[in-house]
């Protein structure tokens, strides 16, 4: 069971993760009413750029040419951290979420210091608004699996997800709330409308895409893949402890591709009935979230005492 | 005393200004340099200056919208205008940064280069940002990347063979390019258009608008990333282009228009179906923006062009009207069928991209109804009648979808001595800049967008 849940850990993080931007971008097409690409089309994409060649920025340095390979790093390792179901042993990397927040802000910050290597407007335009509303969404994140560590009692991800299983915890509104939170931070994180919106050709309006502009070939692989990946933990993380789930770990491995699904489609709809918000505004709607996650906190400790 | 001809000149165009006209077009053309200035009543009137060693005195201290003209005038024709100084190079771009952007400095001051290739299937133009963090101080725009040299290539071709070069300036204002360069040349050749045959350019006009309109408002829902509505609008406008290619052959009414009378015919029952259905939908998609909130949230107080601004710049077409400025072209349009037009203004004229996005609206609502009485009939071919004498200069204003455009035909033996066709777009683009600053860099492609400018109509 425990062997199974790993193979869907892995399996799923590395090799399927492309597939949820795929179904969002497919579901968005289909929402627009155009046929659209298919689902699999962000892997033709890695197949495309796997076989060209990167380049090299003039006058950058080992910054420009680790931050892929950092990002990827940090996105493998994070993977590892995340647990698709309760009882998964842990990979030698731990399971515990404030751990994974660091893992994250890595691959954030490996890519926000090749823009500054390079010195695009782009890049460093992208990555400053990258890095400016990290600060709200990593508080939001904090706040919001505090609430699930509450309810759980530890910050270990696969007892976090036994402990929020059942129906039992959403009789407080706690675990509502940090829902409702981390909603938003599922849309920063991955870089979705109205915080951002991963589909623009213009280069003015760009967060995460930014940096990306001075990449190509394996190179913008990696940061593709890794940007895929990071759909993948906070999706998972959303479906198996912001998302009512069962007991059985077997149900929750069952349930899971549902419920990623259903996800990309809430994200899909989102996305194409919403224009993108104005960007001094995007703190503001983490905020919302972290204030949600915040009464989530305080209605578990009055239940609690 | 005496007074020099070049004073007279200014004196001349102060005047008119003054007396309430404004600022039309400047070109070089042989040894002069002429002025035009257009009066509330649509008249079109020339003051004209020698060019006296290569110099002549600049107006642009009396008209701000003179600036391109003027430079372009340097660029193009050698002519140097004293007082206006630094003349910036606008059309010649081989030369240094310094010497074609506006010196900002200060504490974190830098600069944001953009384009001329962008990351989407645009024209080319490069944008010079300077900024604070987000903020635009400043914004220095060089289009004329792709000049094709159509107004030198048109001279000394006949009148008709000319028509060519005014209608490839610009796909998307075709009908209103090629409608003022016939005009003009009409002028010229002592023709007046029939009834018939400026019912015929009027409803080409109104196309054109049509599909243009509908495609800006589409291009706002880009500019902020509302995916369905820009599709929504971006297929009604694929509509409207498909019913121009029913009527003329062409979507983009390419070759509908000719000098000395119409050729175009159709039946006007099918297209006023069609325009019908076109209508219904686009105002239930319109209906739908207006109940999305997180869309209309973004328009309102960006991209601010004030009327005292719109005028001062001189600010055409829907960006002169969503500042307040209640001027169109097509009202004093005496050679058009535009009977008892007036124009419209936005009930919150703002001059903002919410503004400039219900006045898109609301004339797209003005197009339908024009078309809907213009096609009661078919449209025949027909040929314009000898009126009076010819002139040496024709000028014709006609309103495209970006405002009133300019054009210019001097002629002698039936053969183009000089072309100059001032687009909408062109006298637009400098308002664009201005209307940048002060806004955030990420709310620019919506700025740009809701005035949704040629930049072709630049590289003629």
């Amino acid at each position: 069971m425990s062997a199974l849940s790993i193979a869907v850990q892995l399996a799923g993080g590395i090799v399927l993760a492309p597939l949820l931007p795929g179904l969002i971008q497919h579901w968005k097409a289909r929402l627009q009413g155009r046929r659209g690409p298919t689902p699999l089309q962000p892997y033709r994409e890695l197949r495309r750029l796997w076989g060209k060649s990167s380049v090299e920025v003039e006058g950058t340095g080992i910054v420009y040419r680790l931050a892929p390979s950092v990002t990827a790093a940090s996105l493998v390792l994070a993977i590892l951290l995340v647990p698709v179901a309760a009882h998964a042993p842990a990979l030698g990397v731990g399971r515990d979420v404030l751990a994974l927040l660091g893992v994250l802000a890595l691959g954030r910050f490996a890519v926000a210091s090749a823009s500054w290597d390079t010195g695009s407007g782009f890049a460093l335009m992208g990555a400053s608004r990258d890095l400016t509303i990290a600060v709200f969404t990593d508080a939001t994140f904090v706040l919001a699996v505090a609430v699930a560590a509450l309810v759980a009692h530890t910050t270990n991800l696969a007892s976090m997800i036994a402990g929020t299983a059942g129906t039992a915890v959403w009789s407080n509104p706690a675990l509502g709330l940090a829902a409702a939170a981390f909603a938003l931070v599922v849309v920063a994180e991955t870089g979705r409308q109205p915080v951002d919106n991963p589909d623009t050709h213009l280069e003015l309006t760009m967060i995460h895409e930014g940096p990306l502009l001075e990449y190509a070939g394996r190179d913008l692989a990696f940061l593709q893949w890794s940007a895929a990946a990071r759909h993948w933990i906070v999706l998972v993380l959303a479906a198996q402890i912001f998302l009512p789930h069962a007991t059985s770990v077997w149900a929750q491995l069952a349930v899971l591709p549902f419920a990623l699904a259903v996800l990309c489609g809430g994200l899909a709809l989102v996305e194409t009935t919403n224009a993108k918000m104005r960007i001094l505004l995007a703190p503001r709607l983490l905020a919302v979230g972290a204030a949600a996650a915040l009464l989530g906190i305080v209605s578990w400790l009055v239940q609690v005492s | 005393m005496s007074r020099s001809p070049l004073n007279d000149y200014r004196t001349r165009i102060a005047a008119a200004l003054e007396g309430g006209s404004r600022f039309g077009g400047l070109h070089a053309s042989g040894g002069t340099v002429r002025t035009a200035l257009v009066a509330p009543s649509g008249a079109i009137q020339f003051e004209s200056a020698p060019v006296v060693d290569g110099r002549v005195t600049s107006i642009v201290d009396l008209a701000p919208a003179a600036n391109w003209d003027e430079r372009e005038a340097f660029d193009s024709y050698g002519v140097r205008f004293d007082g206006h100084e630094p003349l910036r190079p606008l059309v010649d771009h081989d030369l240094d940064l310094v010497s074609w952007t506006v010196p900002v400095r200060g504490p974190d001051a830098y600069q944001v280069a953009v384009g001329p290739i962008h990351a989407g299937v645009i024209e080319s133009g490069h944008f010079r940002f300077h900024v604070v963090g987000d903020l635009i101080l400043h914004l220095d725009a060089r289009l004329f990347y792709k000049h094709r040299g159509l107004e030198r290539a048109a001279e000394g071709h006949t009148l008709a063979e000319g028509l060519a070069y005014a209608g490839r300036a610009c796909a998307a204002c075709a009908v209103t390019n090629t409608v003022a360069y016939a005009q003009a040349c009409e002028q010229v050749l002592a023709l007046h258009p029939t009834a018939e045959v400026a019912r015929a350019r009027t409803i080409l006009l109104e196309l054109e608008r049509l599909w243009n309109h509908l495609n800006d408002i589409a291009a706002v829902c880009a500019g902020v990333g509302l995916a369905a509505g820009n599709m929504r609008f971006a297929a009604l406008t694929e509509r409207a282009r498909q019913l121009n290619a029913q009527l003329t052959g062409h979507r983009f009414l390419f070759g509908s228009v000719e000098v000395g009378g119409n050729r175009v015919a159709f039946d006007a029952t099918a297209a006023r179906a069609e325009l019908a259905e076109i209508r219904a939908e686009s105002e239930s998609a319109w209906r739908e923006l207006l109940f999305n909130a997180s869309f209309s949230d973004r328009l309102p107080d960006i991209g601010v062009v004030s009327l005292e601004d719109a005028v001062t710049f001189g600010a055409v077409g829907p960006a002169a009207r969503a500042s307040g400025l209640a001027e169109d072209a097509r009202a004093t349009s005496n050679l058009l069928a535009y009977d008892g037009f007036t124009a419209i203004v936005p009930h919150r004229a703002a001059g903002d991209v919410q503004a400039r996005l219900e006045q898109h609206a609301l004339e797209v609502q003005q197009t339908f109804d024009l078309l809907a009485s213009l096609l009661d009939a078919p449209v025949v071919a027909a040929s314009c009648e000898p009126a009076g004498n010819g002139r040496a200069i024709g000028a014709a204003r006609v309103e495209s979808p970006r405002g009133a455009t300019l054009c210019i035909v001097e002629s002698t033996n039936g053969r183009v001595d000089r072309v100059r066709l001032r687009t909408g777009s062109y006298a637009n683009w400098p308002v664009v800049a201005h209307a940048a600053a002060g806004c955030l860099l990420p709310d620019f492609p919506l700025i740009n967008k809701s005035f949704e400018l040629c930049y072709a109509c630049a590289d003629r």
